[in-house]
């Protein structure tokens, strides 16, 4: 489970992020979605403990991610949206220093089986340097499940990966939340998220503008898919943030 | 024109973006423009004025000797860093495809390629000329077009190895294997600059010292009438010189024109080698299908009683084993060793007494030649995860662990070699017992704790995004790090002078066995704990603090 309480990241004069609460249940996959710059990234980071959170508590697994770093971050699985990783490893001596930093048991046999299913088998034993974009994200993958973690967090899933594998990540990332798990996923892919969250929230000028599954967001605004519901919500979240920002008359 | 005012305008919105490190870089140059400014004004004035000198002639020969000396070190200097320079700014760049995409010819893309290579080979070179000639043109009461003929000449000389670096790098880059041009660019530039400094150190200029006054004169007069030949450093000196009475010689001119030569047919051939496709090399190496399921080798399961930290031991040994970035810095640390060893080699003194001060201060050396290991080896060693810093981040281990187990990776060979140079510098400069004893002693001290330091102060300013390991100490925090290094070496000397001093006093007395001894030793241990943890903790806290894009 995710847990966001009242969220608030500032980065000099500005607020990325103001006040933003929600939770993400066991077995559940949840979108995250906004424009650019609304502020998914930084939610993101805040949850993942890349960053600290000028306000508010956020709990993986239970446990507060700033005060109780280590224990979260053992339940913690995350997919960042940009596949950095070491260049000069292997595939498969990536994944064994991360079995051993995770302390997965029998993680050798793990890393194998995710190999496999994600076809990479082949490639394993070559530097990382060597592999395209995709092979590269479908690694990220693999290194972010090994230790069947309680909470995945995927930051931007589908870039670089080709259809076949787009559409195996996409039915890994339900069959991953069916096993009691939290999924937590940011995209601007409508289509994406129409597929697979249970829910979404849709973030805005740093504040959630909308939330809820797709049947309420539609009773909610009026609107029939979630595209159009996207820029219904984010639309109205521009104008309220306008009118806030506004002078007020003396 | 236009494509050259859109890079200037990127470099300011640079500054802006992060002044402080701006401010931290010109002020560090400007300290070091005005203790060469000041160093040359005085050896100039000290070289007329001496006595051994005795005509005006000689020493305007010696000075022009001296500047073409520093001009052929300069040269090679630049042209050992040209290599990996011209490979990224001319193929590798990221802006590269987009500039070629502009609606402008491509060998105009590749004049601001080649300018970019020359401005990063060649300006810090030049940066470090510009005090010596300006000290020497004050010093010598040059005429004003001095000042703007000596700035050309230098300028010019150092293009004609950005020139020829440029066209080795694309024979390189025909040659090397798919995807390891950058590698072996770099080694090779840090074999040759190794080479270097050893080949410098082997002349031995304290044998200067053993000559008489008049084998100094005969000395001083074969130097003075020395030529290099008719080549590139002398036409620069030639034109120096001439400038001062406010001539313009012919060398200037033959150097103004090679090198606009050289660097116009540079960016021709780089613009049809990139066209042709010739760079090859860049290009990554197509993964092989191997399926084999391969085990952990022999060397990394001895590794796994240390838990995680033995695992990050193991990933940091991979990758220095297989980055020539990495690596060739070990290389470096090895000239530093070898010239220090045959410094210390070829002391010859006849007196004990004098043998244990030399030992003594020998101490204070050994430390800073640590100080300088670890700012190469250690301290950078954080900042080395990269971008794949949040790998160890959204991990389940605290920012401690990371920096322990970082502090326990560079450990073992700065010990190795604290320890292993202060007992053969001991053994070299033939030190009484005390001595002896307390050399190793102080060598190990000095490496534990400028390894904390490095790791500690390296983890507490982290540079994630350095691309070269060498950029990494280039920060405030890298000079926090020489400073007080360098104070501890101080630091533990002063602390040893005193049984030092007691072993002159009496010399057939073994200090370390009496209990002031004892205590003494024991002081030196906690400080060199002390030391060693503050920064630790520091680091381990800011490290923790640390957010990406801070």
């Amino acid at each position: 489970m995710i847990e966001v309480h009242d969220l608030a990241k500032r980065y000099g004069r500005i607020e990325a992020v103001r006040g933003v609460s929600f939770t993400a249940y066991p077995g559940e996959v949840l979108g995250l979605l906004g424009p650019n710059g609304a502020g998914k990234s930084t939610t993101i980071k805040a949850i993942t403990g890349l960053i600290r959170p000028t306000r508010g508590r956020v709990s993986l697994a239970g446990y507060d991610v700033v005060k109780e770093s280590v224990a979260a971050k053992t339940h913690l699985g995350y997919v960042p949206d940009r596949p950095y990783l070491y260049q000069k490893l292997t595939g498969r001596e990536l994944l064994r220093f991360l079995s051993q930093l995770r302390q997965v048991e029998d993680g050798a046999a793990k890393a194998q089986k995710w190999l496999e299913f994600f076809s990479l088998q082949d490639f394993a034993n070559e530097l990382i340097e060597t592999y395209s974009h995709g092979m590269r994200q479908k690694l990220t993958f693999i290194a972010a499940l090994l230790h069947d973690p309680k909470v995945l967090i995927i930051d931007e899933p589908m870039v670089g990966l080709d259809p076949r594998a787009s559409k195996q990540v996409r039915q890994l990332m339900i069959d991953y939340a069916d096993k009691g798990n939290t999924v937590l996923l940011t995209t601007h892919s409508m289509e994406v998220a129409e597929a697979v969250a249970d829910r979404v929230i849709v973030v805005s000028k740093g504040a959630i503008a909308g939330e809820g599954d797709l049947e309420a967001l539609r009773q909610q605004t009026g609107e029939g898919n979630l595209e159009e519901i996207f820029m219904r919500l984010t639309e109205e979240a521009s104008q309220t943030r306008a009118s806030e920002q506004e002078p007020t008359p003396a | 024109m236009m494509i050259f005012a859109m890079r200037l305008r990127g470099a300011l919105n640079g500054v802006k973006t992060n002044p402080g490190r701006y401010v931290f870089v010109f002020g560090f140059l400007a300290l070091v423009y005005w203790a060469t400014f000041a160093m040359t004004r005085r050896a100039v004035r000290f070289l007329y004025s001496y006595e051994v000198v005795d005509t005006i002639d000689l020493a305007s020969a010696i000075a022009q000797r001296s500047l073409e000396a520093l001009f052929i070190i300069l040269m090679l200097g630049v042209a050992f860093s040209v290599l990996t320079t011209a490979i990224t700014t001319l193929y590798s760049s990221e802006d590269l495809p987009f500039l070629l995409s502009l609606p402008v010819p491509a060998v105009q893309v590749f004049y601001l390629k080649v300018t970019e290579t020359y401005l990063n080979a060649a300006l810090l070179p030049a940066i470090f000329t510009l005090p010596v000639l300006v000290g020497v043109g004050l010093e010598l009461g040059a005429a004003p077009s001095y000042y703007v003929i000596s700035l050309a000449a230098v300028l010019a000389l150092y293009a004609i190895p950005v020139a020829i670096g440029g066209f080795l790098s694309l024979l390189l880059m025909r040659v090397a294997p798919a995807g390891r041009v950058k590698e072996a660019s770099t080694a090779l530039s840090v074999v040759l600059a190794a080479g270097l400094i050893f080949g410098l150190r082997a002349l031995r200029p304290e044998q200067i010292a053993d000559l008489s006054p008049e084998q100094f004169r005969i000395f001083l007069e074969r130097y003075a009438s020395f030529e290099v030949g008719w080549l590139p450093p002398s036409w620069a000196s030639q034109a120096v010189w001439s400038a001062i009475g406010g001539d313009v010689s012919a060398g200037a001119y033959f150097l103004a024109l090679l090198s606009l030569l050289l660097l116009w047919m540079m960016a021709r051939f780089a613009a049809f080698a990139y066209r042709e496709g010739w760079v090859r090399s860049l290009e990554s190496g197509t993964p092989k299908l191997d399926p084999t399921v391969r085990p952990a080798a022999w060397w990394e399961r001895l590794f796994r009683p240390l838990g995680r930290t033995g695992s990050i031991i193991v990933k940091d040994i991979r990758l220095l084993v297989r980055d020539p970035t990495q690596w060739s810095q070990l290389l470096v640390l090895v000239a530093l060793a070898g010239v220090y060893l045959v410094s210390v080699g070829s002391v010859q003194v006849e007196l004990q007494r004098f043998r244990d001060v030399l030992g003594t201060l020998n101490l204070m050396f050994l430390g800073f030649l640590l100080a300088g290991v670890g700012v190469r080896t250690a301290y950078p060693i954080v900042s080395l995860e990269g971008e794949g810093f949040w790998m160890l981040r959204t991990g389940p281990l605290s920012s401690t662990s990371i920096v322990m187990s970082k502090f326990w990776n560079a450990l073992p060979v700065m010990a190795i070699l604290g320890f292993g140079l202060g007992y053969t510098a001991a053994r070299l400069i033939d030190v009484s017992p005390t001595l002896a004893f307390v050399s190793p002693i102080a060598g190990l001290s000095a490496a534990i704790v400028t390894t904390g330091l490095g790791i500690g102060l390296g983890a507490a300013f982290p540079r994630f995004d350095a691309t070269n390991p060498s950029e990494i100490p280039l920060s405030p925090g890298g000079l926090l790090y020489m400073t007080l290094s360098l104070a501890y070496a101080t630091l533990m000397t002063l602390v040893l002078a005193w049984p030092a001093w007691q072993t002159l006093r009496r010399p057939g007395e073994f200090y370390w066995s009496q209990p002031e001894g004892l205590v003494l030793l024991g002081l030196i241990t906690l400080l060199t704990l002390l030391v060693t943890v503050l920064p630790l903790l520091l680091g381990s806290r800011r490290l923790a603090q640390y957010e990406p894009g801070s």
